[in-house]
């Protein structure tokens, strides 16, 4: 089943006195379940690819559907409730709320669903527990690692049940240890609740682990390699 | 809930910045409103003291007397005024005068001044002119035209304690009459204007000089309640329509000048005070907003609505002002209490010239301090509009640098 689907998906900057083509009509499904790495070089249009997927950006043309919806006609406040309900965010520099503990980092998104106190506590401690900082719920991101706050922001991503969690570059700051840890944390996720996850990255250790690879160049598919 | 926790853990975030704004907001406000208090008490003490000592509540006077006071325009019913007033519940005292503009003689030097012939028992009930006695005796050891002068007078005209003057006048015919008195006193009061120009006698001695057989020029009522004065004032009037019955606020415009300066002066201080700290604020919190550029995307990127966004850094800046603003009016409510308790000596600064008490005592009334209140919270929701709205500008793709 398709999560993500694109098609003839163009996106244009007109800003500088050249036009730059940065998506050069993509055409790319994504199904429930994948484990996607999508690389490419400097400037191949990788990240603003996954700013379309991610509803933070609009398309030049074509179209970019998620699930039955197409997020190329909403409307900036419509983007971002869909956000809110259906994607999950996971960045490079962790980019936690520096003044909430990582349990309320965690429960932010849900109460921003509104979700009652009682699911959120279920879903905040189930989430932390699964992520390994059950006793670091108290800590606010500057008192955990790199690590571990990489792990509260997939946490966090996961805790509004999003249709996908996108991923920018969620190892570029860790160490080898910290990025094995998370990688692994998040195959476990993807296997045992099938939660679809979909990276830009350059890293060699993450693209190894990844069972789809897209590469991008000069913002068109070169390549789309599905491993077992 | 958690937009509340996390507005006031922002603020804390910056510490020292965030002290330096609360700070500047409280000593703003302190400044402010006792500046308001010292003038408002400045003021309110001088009210006080023109209608305890000057011109009671209300006074009646023969119709254009107050712009032409002629010997001849007495009130000649003034005796059956008196007697009223003293079945009136609502009058605690009252005075008849018999007044004249003339001259005192001594025998250094002449002047102008204005003689009022009194009651001495009925005005010290009235205006407590007796309290005002600094040296001498109050119409008491001489028998003969005593007459009570102010302190300056005496020095101005160079006379002593039972130096004889001259007062010269006028009488219902306009003919000039002279009579000899007696220094049995001096008297001060807070207004070196008022002494400067006021003696007092008897009326008794006064009125065969100016040759009036019964009545009075002026005849001053100090009632039991400041708020009754315009009512009893126009009742009054309605009965003796020939007359001309005014309440204080009639009678003296600079009084009623400085009532509605009292009324205004503290919104103008404080408004202006407020204006200047808003600046400030807007400043912290631009930068406090520029600094976050990034986690504010991530925070619109992840599903918080601009409304959610603008109520984050509305709050954060009332937070600041709200912390800043009961500071300033919890120091502002401590020094106008001691002060007001224990006055403002400032003897040397000439504000007797001026006609106001040297010793000032700060008063504000304790509604003020609700409207000061009112007035930071809509200067502090004014001071948040911009860097909210700046916060707002802010599209999630740029601020954070990619998804």
């Amino acid at each position: 089943m398709s999560i993500i689907s694109t098609k003839d998906l163009c996106k244009v900057y007109e800003e500088g006195a050249v036009p730059v083509t940065a998506v050069d009509h993509v055409d790319l499904v994504i199904d429930k379940g994948e484990f996607t790495a999508i690389v490419g070089p400097s400037g191949s249009g990788k990240t603003t690819l996954l700013n379309i997927i991610g509803g933070l950006d609009r398309p030049t043309s074509g179209s970019i559907r998620v699930g039955d919806t197409e997020l190329g006609q909403m409307s900036d406040g419509e983007l971002i409730d869909f956000r809110l309900h259906n994607i999950g965010f996971v960045f490079q520099s962790y980019n936690l709320i520096p003044v909430l503990t990582a349990e309320e980092n965690t429960e932010f998104i849900m109460l921003l669903q509104k979700k009652s106190k009682v699911e959120r506590n279920e879903r905040v401690h189930a989430l932390l527990e699964e992520v390994g900082l059950k006793d670091k719920m108290k800590n606010r991101p500057m008192e955990l690692s790199g690590g571990q706050q990489q792990r509260v922001a997939v946490a966090r991503a996961l805790a509004s049940k999003p249709q996908f969690v996108l991923a920018d570059e969620p190892t570029a700051n860790l160490d080898s240890k910290s990025t094995n840890n998370l990688l692994d944390m998040m195959l476990l996720l993807n296997k045992e609740e099938d939660v679809t996850f979909v990276f830009s990255t350059h890293d060699q250790r993450v693209i190894d682990k990844a069972r789809r690879v897209i590469t991008l160049e000069d913002g068109k598919i070169i390549s789309d390699e599905k491993r077992d | 809930m958690m937009l509340i926790k996390i507005a006031w853990r922002n603020i804390w975030r910056a510490k020292v910045r965030s002290f330096v704004v609360i700070t500047a907001i409280a000593l703003g406000l302190w400044a402010g409103v006792f500046a308001s208090a010292f003038v408002e008490g400045m003021f309110k003490s001088k009210v006080d003291s023109v209608v305890e000592k000057e011109i009671s509540h209300f006074q009646f006077h023969r119709q254009g007397f107050r712009d032409e006071p002629t010997a001849s325009s007495y009130m000649a019913q003034g005796d059956e005024i008196l007697a009223e007033l003293s079945t009136d519940d609502s009058v605690e005292a009252y005075s008849g005068r018999l007044i004249s503009m003339g001259m005192l003689g001594s025998a250094n030097q002449n002047g102008s001044i204005k003689i009022n012939g009194i009651d001495p028992e009925k005005e010290a009930q009235t205006t407590k002119l007796n309290e005002r006695l600094v040296e001498g005796a109050f119409f008491e050891g001489i028998k003969r035209n005593p007459v009570l002068i102010s302190k300056e007078i005496a020095e101005k005209f160079k006379v002593k304690l039972r130096s004889k003057v001259v007062l010269t006048l006028q009488d219902i015919n306009g003919e000039i009459t002279a009579g000899a008195f007696r220094v049995v006193g001096y008297y001060d009061t807070d207004n070196n204007m008022f002494d400067k120009m006021n003696v007092y006698v008897r009326d008794s001695d006064l009125r065969p000089l100016m040759k009036i057989p019964q009545g009075y020029h002026e005849i001053a009522v100090y009632l039991n309640s400041y708020d009754l004065a315009e009512q009893k004032a126009a009742e009054y009037q309605e009965r003796y329509t020939d007359l001309e019955v005014l309440s204080w606020l009639d009678i003296s415009l600079g009084m009623r000048l400085m009532i509605s300066m009292i009324d205004t002066y503290l919104y103008i201080i404080v408004g202006i005070i407020l204006l200047a700290l808003l600046f400030g604020i807007v400043n912290t919190m631009l930068m406090a907003v520029l600094e976050r550029v990034r986690e504010i995307g991530m925070l619109m990127a992840i599903g918080m609505t601009k409304m959610r966004v603008f109520g984050m850094i509305m709050l954060e800046t009332i937070f600041l002002s709200m912390i800043g603003g009961p500071l300033g009016l919890l120091f502002s409510y401590i020094f106008v209490e001691y002060f007001g308790e224990h006055g403002i000596n400032l003897a040397g600064a000439a504000y007797e010239d001026m006609g106001f008490s040297s010793t000032i005592f700060p008063f504000l009334e304790p509604s003020r301090y609700l409207e000061v209140s009112i007035m930071v919270l809509g200067m502090a929701i004014l001071a948040a509009i911009y860097p909210a709205r700046k916060a707002l500008k802010l599209k999630p793709v740029n601020a954070i640098r990619k998804i």
